[in-house]
Parts: structure tokens; sequence; C-alpha cells
């Protein structure tokens, strides 16, 4: 366990060791969240009403709807692209091969390479949220930190599963993210990031209901702008729970066997 | 008799064959039908150096990636120190270093220390074991100016040394090397091969199969010389048996007798 968890530190430190060589872009990326804040600080002033707020689950203003789903956007970005990202990233740099010919097992190898990006999305939405609350008034005093943390991490364990599919489609195909292109697509209409599931049709609603999006969404909101504790999250959290249970162990076999085609097709370096 | 550090029986690989447009979907499933290596045997005892021989497309680097664990065989075995390459591959990649000429893989923004320390520690070295095991190489390879300067920043045969060098951090017993001094100019490649035999083949406890076209390089690093064509091994034995087996003079000789281009002309630049 102690090694696992050292070689995990090791990817990390890797990556953050790479991000400090371009620290400009932490400093554009905070800029971009206060400009990211403002805009939807001004659509929410823009559209809100009282009928609005009433239709909003925690009756709050459509501001703080908006940016949670905006933000959690951002979070789903993250875990459905980082793993391909990151293999297409040692591919290219022809790291690839000498990183599978250590003595890193292949879901420590997996994990690893998404510790920094999961890490620094979180810190990018910290951000995001510290302007909101600073400049434009984002309630965060009701907030339920636990919650919130155990939302976050609960869904991040469920869309990495996804993830990791998609990094074993690159694998084998080359190009493309399928995953990441059906569910951000379809959470974007049927996941309630930017309105209400409620407002929707009802085959719609159906499929919404389906979508894990849906509930890890409906979760964050309760816990960060309703101040829902866990007990009270116990539902979502445990449908989340049982999608990763079921995806992370079934993607990191996929992604096992895909790269064993590669070896035997012989296409692993092939881009 | 010594044990063989690397023992290839029957070995063959084929691949799918490439595919463009909508048909790379089915490509990953496909039969393979295009032959890498055709059944080759042969072993490399514990201290050994064997160097192959063979023209590009010879299938030199299909044996060193499935040796790698980069690859699996289509048929036969490959075993490191004992170990399958297919069902025991971790207990191989303990055992072995691997350098490719053409392929370095570092992370170009960090620093050649940094990139050591990772690969290093995922070979299971301690941080202070590495740490140590660093300044030592980076002191029989030179790279002492190189270790606090980013990658990008080093030049080819700087980067060929660095990679020599991750290649033995965890003092490997057997050493895959393909085409090592193929990005080097004459005087780094020199080196390299000077470097090569004191320092790492000297004291015998690592056993070395390495490709190459250059025919000084083979002659003098190799105790023995496996010549492949078109995915089979033509011959394997010293230098000298081959020479007395074919009648030969010169290794390029032995070469283009084997692989039946001695009616050819001669390259002239002792590369093949």
């Amino acid at each position: 366990m102690i090694r696992i968890l050292r070689e995990l530190w090791l990817f990390f430190w890797r990556d953050l060791s790479i991000a400090r060589t371009y620290r400009t872009v932490f400093v554009l990326e905070a800029i971009e969240a206060l400009f990211g804040a403002a805009m939807f600080y001004y659509v929410a002033r823009f559209v809100d009403t009282p009928a609005l707020q009433h239709a909003l689950p925690q009756g709050g203003s459509y501001f703080a709807f908006s940016l949670v789903g905006f933000v959690f956007l951002d979070y789903l970005n993250a875990a459905l692209d980082t793993f391909d990202r990151s293999l297409e990233d040692a591919r290219d740099s022809g790291t690839l091969e000498h990183l599978l010919i250590t003595q890193t097992s292949l879901p420590v190898f997996v994990a690893g390479s998404a510790i920094y990006p999961f890490v620094a999305t979180t810190l990018r939405i910290v951000v995001y949220v510290a302007w909101a609350a600073a400049l434009f008034g984002f309630p965060l005093g009701a907030a339920n930190w636990l919650a919130v943390f155990a939302v976050l991490l609960v869904t991040l364990f469920a869309f990495s599963g996804l993830g990791i599919l998609s990094a074993s489609y690159l694998l084998l195909f080359k190009r493309g993210n399928p995953a990441k292109w059906f569910f951000l697509g379809v959470s974007s209409v049927a996941g309630g990031m930017l309105f209400p599931v409620s407002i929707l049709p009802d085959w719609l609603q159906f499929v919404a209901r389906l979508n894990p999006v849906t509930y890890a969404l409906d979760a964050m909101r309760a816990s960060l702008l309703g101040g829902a504790g866990v007990v009270a999250l116990w539902r979502p959290l445990a449908i989340l729970l049982l999608f990763a249970t079921v995806l992370l162990p079934l993607s990191m076999s996929v992604f096992a066997w895909s790269l064993r085609r590669t070896k035997i097709t012989g296409t692993l370096t092939h881009s | 008799m010594p044990a063989a550090a690397i023992s290839v029986e029957s070995l063959a690989k084929s691949f799918p064959p490439a595919r463009s447009g909508w048909r790379t979907f089915f490509q990953p499933f496909e039969k393979p039908t295009a032959v890498a290596l055709a059944g080759v045997s042969f072993e490399v005892r514990e201290g050994e150096a064997l160097a192959l021989l063979g023209a590009n497309g010879a299938g030199k680097s299909t044996l060193l990636r499935i040796l790698a664990t980069l690859l699996v065989p289509t048929r036969g075995h490959a075993r490191v120190a004992g170990h399958d390459t297919v069902h025991q591959s971790r207990d191989v990649r303990r055992r072995l270093g691997y350098h490719a000429g053409t392929d370095h893989g570092f992370y170009a923004r960090l620093t050649t220390r940094e990139n050591l320390l990772f690969f290093g520690q995922l070979n299971l070295l301690s941080s202070s074991a590495a740490a140590q095991r660093i300044s030592q190489l980076a002191e029989q390879f030179q790279l002492g100016e190189a270790l606090d300067r980013q990658v990008r920043t080093l030049s080819t045969g700087t980067v060929q040394r660095l990679s020599l060098a991750r290649a033995l951090l965890h003092r490997p017993s057997v050493l895959l090397l393909d085409e090592p001094t193929r990005s080097l100019d004459a005087i780094a490649a020199a080196e390299f091969r000077r470097f090569l035999k004191s320092e790492i083949l000297r004291h015998g406890q690592t056993s070395l199969l390495f490709a190459s076209h250059t025919l000084p390089e083979v002659e003098l690093l190799a105790d023995r010389v496996a010549v492949i064509d078109s995915g089979r091994l033509l011959a394997c034995d010293t230098l000298s048996t081959l020479k007395l087996s074919t009648g030969a003079s010169s290794l390029e000789e032995v070469f283009l007798r084997l692989t039946g281009h001695d009616t050819a002309a001669s390259t002239g630049d002792r590369v093949v």
C-alpha cells in the first residue's frame, strides 16, 4: 500500500513539476475564472425573476444554480478527458513505452496520471467559486463542506470509469473520445446543468433519471447551496457509488485488454 | 555452462495489415498477416554480448520489443532471466534495461535529474538510492553539467547518454539496445561504444542484446553475432566461426553472403 501511494505521489510530483514550468498559466486561469464568474452573474441578472427562482430546486438565484452547473461541467470534463489526454501526451512524447517497462502496475499508471489534473481542476473550481463569492454574492453560508467533498469524490470515481473507457478507445483507435462527446452532449441537455430537468418533456426527464450526472449535480447543489448533509444525500451518493463500483473495474479490465491488443497489433505508439 | 540470460524459442510475430479510413476500426481485430519474425530461436548467456545484424525490416526491433514486454509474440516463447515475457512480464521488467536509439521518451520540461529520479523510483529505487545512483551515472556518462538543465535544452548526444543512463539506473542484469548510436555523431558514437565496453560489459554482470547496422560497433562489442533476414535467423555464432563457415574475410562479407547479397556491390561505409 505504501508503495502504491509513493508511486501515485511520484506521478503527481511529475505533473506538478511540469506545470510549475508554465507559471503564467496559473495567473491566466485565475483571470479567466473571474471573467467566467462575471459572465454568469450578468446573465443571471438578465434572466432572473422571482418565478424562475421559485422553480429552482434550492429556491436560490439563477446565478448560483448556473455557476454550480458550469463548474461541475468542468469537473465532469476533467474526469472524462484526463485519462486519454495523459495517455496521448505519453504516447506523443515517447514516454509511454518507458513507463510501461517500469515496475509500475497498470492501475497505478492510469490513476497516477489523473491525480494532478483532478487536483488542478479542483483548485480552478475553488478560484471560480471564490471570485463568485467575493465579488458577486455567491451564497456559501449554507454550504455543508463535508457533503460537498463527498459528492466531488464520489463523482470523480463514478466518471473516471468513463474516462478510462475513453482512454481504451484511444489506445485501440488512436483518435476520439466518444464517452466525453456522449456524456457531455447528453448531460448538457438532460443533466440539469443550466436549467432544472423538471422543465424537460417526459421522455427527456426519463433520460435525465438514467444519467448519473443528474444525481451528481442535484447532490452538489443540495450540499453547496442547500446545506444538505451526507446522510440526507445518501440516495444520489449510493447511485454514484454503484455507478463507480460497476464502471471502474470494468473500465480497468477494458483498458488492460486494449493495451494487450496494441501489444499484439504493434500499434502501442501509433498516433 | 552459464545459464541463459535471454532465451528465445521458435519466436514468431505477425502484425495485422495497416488500415486507413473507416477500416481502422477493424484493424485491432484483424488476422495478423504481415510476418515480422518467423520462428527465431537463440540464447544469450549471462555476461555475454550478442549483436543482432540485419537489414531494415529484418525483425530486429520487433524481437527486442517482445523481450522488453512491449509486444506480445504470435507464437513461441521469449524468456529473460528465466521469466516469460508474456506471463511474467513484471519479473522480466525488473531485470531489464531498454534503450532505443530513435526514441528517447523524456519529459522535456523536467530536468535531467528530475527525469532520472522519476524513472528510477518507478523502478523501485528509494529516493536516496536513486539520487546516489544518478550521481554515479552522471559521472560515468559525463552528464554532470546536464543534471539540472531541462531535457529540452540538451543535445541529441547528451539525451542519448541520458537514455542509456536511465536504462541502467536500476542495475538491470539484461540490457536491450536498439541501434544505440543511430543519432550520434562519430565522436559521440565512439565514446558511447567505449563506455559500453569498459563500464558495462567488462564486469561480465550485464548481458547485452543489441541491434546495430554499424559493423565496427558489432565487431567491438559483440561476443557473438546473430544474422537475421526477413524474420529468420540465418546464423548465430562468434565472428571468427561465422567467417570460417562462410569463407568470408570480414563481417560485411559474412552478412552479404548469409543474406544472399554477396553479388551486390559492397556498401563501402561498413554499415548494413
